[in-house]
């Protein structure tokens, strides 16, 4: 997946308020949060090692 | 004071520590974010909070922060009882520290004295520390929060599930944090070779 993509809900993320940081356990995969998602609280998943978040 | 090395099989200290600092002890709401993290209701109608999830985060949270310039992780405090304990551990880990009244545009606005751009953000309480949490969540940095079994969890991307309120267990979670951080840096051999105390976190009644 893009990294400009949100790992939750797949949306391209453009405006402020969004995130992209490296997973917290394997600091491999990128996780992407937009703002939708972050306001709700909707599970994210490292692709890398399966972490589920936040 | 030991922890495995085994993150599958041990606590990062013995689970009678953990239960007497209150770590565990939740609040008489939950919020239905914080449902996976709990662990039971007492009889007493306070939520428990699963405190092999809570030690789990702390592993998650020290080798989060250890990818974080020292300097650029801000770690923020609002109310009396997380002062001191978020202050020890910005302090110790080279962090810096906003405790007590956060003011706005700290984040946003630079035309503040204390104007700063950290990369990572480190909330006590997403409640009592929510001008924290929405000008980070602006600024689009990442955000760790302290989240008890009442706190709504917008916007935090990674939740340390705690009693964030008893002085003993800030104490203890702030304590726990800056030795995994110390540790996931390299900085401390192992987690024995820690000198500080709980104690010097706790805040003074
Ligand atoms: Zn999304
Ligand atoms: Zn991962």
């Amino acid at each position: 997946m893009p990294d400009n993509r949100c790992s939750s809900c797949g949306v391209v993320m453009q405006r402020k308020g969004t995130a992209i940081f490296k997973c917290p356990a394997c600091g491999e995969g990128t996780i992407g949060r937009c703002t939708q998602c972050r306001d709700q609280s909707v599970p994210y998943k490292c692709e890398a090692c399966g972490f589920e978040g936040p | 004071m030991e922890g495995s090395e085994n993150p599958e099989e041990a606590l990062l200290i013995p689970e009678d520590q953990y239960l007497t600092s209150g770590v565990h002890i939740g609040t008489q709401q939950k919020s239905a974010d914080m449902k996976p993290f709990i662990y039971k209701i007492r009889t007493d109608g306070l939520y428990v909070l699963d405190i092999q999830k809570t030690d789990d985060r702390i592993r998650g949270a020290g080798k989060f922060l250890a990818r974080y310039e020292p300097e650029q992780i801000l770690v923020v405090a609002a109310r009396q009882y997380g002062q001191k304990p978020a202050k020890v551990f910005a302090r110790t880990i080279g962090a810096k520290i906003f405790a007590g009244r956060f003011v706005p545009g700290t984040l946003t606005n630079p035309d503040l004295p204390m104007f700063t751009e950290p990369d990572i953000i480190v909330v006590t309480d997403p409640a009592a520390d929510q001008q924290a949490l929405k000008e980070a969540l602006n600024v689009g940095i990442p955000i760790i929060g302290l989240c008890d079994a009442n706190n709504e969890t917008k916007f935090v991307d990674f939740i340390i599930p705690t009693n964030n309120k008893g002085r003993r267990a800030l104490a203890m979670i702030y304590w726990l944090l800056t030795r995994q951080v110390l540790k996931e840096r390299g900085t401390l051999k192992d987690l024995s070779g820690f000198e500080l105390a709980v104690e010097d976190f706790e805040a003074t009644l």
